[in-house]
């Protein structure tokens, strides 16, 4: 899961690269999970799901003690923290704030869903992109 | 109106094994349906399986979830059946929880959101799972009665064949106006019975369509919801058109007792106590059938069917080549709970897979036991409308049951069954010269004359084998005791050849 949310800041990263930057690239990709998960699971059930990802992120990234999920499902207090828990997209430094964060929330995903419907939940918040193993030939998290 | 003027009403397949034959060949598209039971008995993955057998990339299906089970733990669970193909959840299926909406405005929004996720993907399919939950808030009767209309009208207009999924009890049936506005209502139920549970499902309604009323039964399993249908699926097919072939056994002396043999789709009880050699008697049926190039199933409630093919060895029969060349199945009923449509289900898919003429049952009281306790209220009449189905395509059955042995009485079946059979054979010891011995005898025959004789038994290596002397020294020896008449022991006189009279 960690390379797969590593992957997606990536794309995010690049993809602010040719728009216009308004948010850092962690910030993007929780964005598009919260979008896609709260038509899924209802903004409840993705709050649920957000509380205990960075519950067990803060416990490896203290940069995200600040964080709060909102009733919304939105990622607080995290714009001031970004530079500090944001990747760096040429030297990735293991274990930041926002690849953890991530990496939490997919691998709960993972556990309750399994790799196939997870896939298919990353897929569908970014369609066309391809994050899976393709040499795999079996659509397997990387 | 003729036919052709008819507008013409495609049918959906169910997606659950069964279900479409008792909904009269599938569900009619863009009907508005309610699937209504208690928890857990199999109304969403029931849902889920239509949704997972019509829902493309064209015409998708909403899958709409409200405030019962989150859909993480839906489709955490649902997952594990086989129909899930988490390949349709990219394009074809899409989930979407409506639980905001619903606890946050009344149910003109939540019917703002469905019209407009509808208006977007313009799906196939519709689910809202559980509806229940969403009524249940104070509304009035009007305002709910008027979101059903609108949602149906709506949905219709947008050929969308809809499932609306509820909790509901058997005593809200009645005056309910959602039910007056489906075009069809399911049923699911679950029942206890002592320590089994029985699920049965319902067509309560069906509009346009001639669905096969009745309770029928249904299980889950890992492939889903299957549902065993009360005409186990052989509703409107042509009954064959009788035989008059002979099928024999295998032992020259029976089958001359027969008049050559039972004739072609008839139902053959063989009765008698432990130890009678019923089996044995059975087993030779079956692989004589073999022999002469007749498919057989031997359906066994007792044993395994190693047990049964290894038994069958010891009498020189070979079960085991023909299991291999797909001419013999044994299929092995014992568990618990099963219903007489699960073993027909069971039964008939064997015979259709290989062709088979020939069918034991062994025993009656086995099969009877694997039922759940429900089910065995109704045996008789389960086995008639098992027996009447079997045998109006063909097959040959015979089973065998137990009977307890009377110095009294000479009774043919404890089921009071023999009006369901076509031949009976009753086999029987007897007390005779200081030895349990044993006689077997033809008792009826539908189809044609057979030999009144009394004939003694032994069961051999080579199984029944049926002595060459015909009793006639004896009285009274069907009551098992019978009295020496002081005539020739065991006379010499010779069989009696059906349709010729006896000389003694």
């Amino acid at each position: 899961m960690r390379d797969l949310a590593h992957r997606l800041l990536t794309y995010e990263a690049d993809a602010g690269k040719t728009s216009e930057p308004k948010e850092f690239p962690s910030l993007r990709v929780y964005e598009k999970l919260r979008q896609i998960l709260c038509e899924f699971v209802g903004v409840a059930g993705f709050l649920s799901l957000a509380s205990r990802a960075l519950a067990l992120a803060r416990t490896e990234a203290p940069s995200l003690s600040a964080a709060r999920v909102a009733a919304d499902g939105s990622l607080q207090s995290l714009g001031e923290f970004a530079p500090q828990i944001e990747i760096d997209t040429v030297e990735y430094p293991a274990g930041e704030g926002g690849v953890i964060l991530i990496d939490r929330l997919l691998g709960l995903l993972l556990i309750f869903l399994g790799e196939a419907l997870t896939l298919n939940l990353v897929q569908n918040a970014w369609p066309g992109a391809a994050f899976h193993d393709s040499n795999s030939g079996n659509r397997r998290i990387a | 109106m003729s036919t052709q003027d008819r507008v013409t009403i495609n049918k959906l397949t169910t997606g659950v094994p069964g279900l479409d034959e008792i909904v009269g060949g599938g569900l009619p598209e863009y009907s508005f349906n309610i699937i209504a039971g208690a928890p857990g008995s199999g109304k969403t993955t029931l849902a889920h399986q239509f949704v997972f057998a019509n829902a493309t990339p064209e015409r998708p299906a909403l899958y709409f979830t409200v405030l019962g089970e989150s859909s993480i733990k839906m489709l955490r669970y649902q997952q594990q059946y086989t129909f899930f193909d988490p390949a349709k959840l990219s394009g074809s299926i899409r989930f979407i929880n409506l639980s905001q909406v619903v606890l946050e405005n009344d149910l003109g929004a939540v019917l703002a959101e469905i019209t407009r996720e509808v208006e977007k993907a313009n799906p196939a399919v519709v689910v809202v799972d559980s509806f229940r939950t969403m009524v249940r808030k104070p509304e009035s009767d009007m305002e709910l009665q008027s979101f059903i209309q609108r949602l149906s009208l709506f949905l219709a207009s947008w050929q969308a064949t809809t499932f609306l999924i509820g909790e509901y009890a058997e005593d809200e049936l009645r005056d309910n106006p959602i039910f007056t506005v489906a075009d069809g209502l399911f049923w699911l139920r679950q029942t206890p019975e002592r320590n089994s549970i029985v699920r049965k499902l319902q067509i309560i309604k069906l509009r346009g369509q001639d669905s096969v009323p009745g309770l029928h039964t249904f299980r889950i399993t890992d492939a889903g919801v299957q549902a065993f249908s009360r005409t186990f699926g052989l509703s409107g097919r042509v009954k064959d058109p009788p035989s008059h072939r002979r099928l024999c056994f295998g032992i020259p002396e029976l089958d001359k007792m027969l008049g050559g043999g039972v004739r072609e789709g008839d139902s053959v009880l063989v009765a008698g106590s432990s130890g009678t050699g019923k089996s044995v008697l059975a087993t030779q049926f079956i692989a004589e059938g073999i022999r002469k190039g007749e498919p057989g199933i031997v359906a066994v409630f007792e044993e395994r069917p190693q047990a049964y093919a290894e038994r069958a060895t010891s009498l020189g029969l070979d079960l085991e080549t023909p299991q291999k060349d797909g001419k013999l199945t044994i299929l092995y009923l014992r568990p618990l709970d099963l219903s007489v449509d699960e073993t027909m289900h069971s039964i008939l898919d064997a015979v259709q897979k290989i062709g088979a003429k020939r069918l034991v049952i062994d025993s009656l009281a086995g099969f009877e036991m694997a039922l759940s306790p429900g089910f065995r209220a109704d045996f008789r009449e389960s086995l008639y409308r098992m027996i009447f189905a079997l045998t109006g395509i063909g097959v040959t059955i015979l089973s065998t049951v137990e009977v307890d042995e009377s110095f009294t009485e000479f009774p043919f079946s404890t089921y009071s069954i023999s009006f369901l059979t076509d031949d009976i054979i009753r086999l029987r010891y007897v007390s005779i010269d200081g030895q349990l011995r044993k006689i077997m005898v033809v008792i009826k025959m539908r189809g044609g004359n057979h030999a009144k004789d009394i004939r003694e038994y032994e069961i051999t290596d080579k199984g029944v084998v049926i002595l060459g002397k015909r009793l006639t020294n004896y009285q009274g020896l069907i009551s098992g005791i019978p009295v020496h008449t002081d005539r020739r022991d065991l006379t010499e006189e010779p069989a009696q050849e059906p349709g010729t009279k006896s000389k003694s």
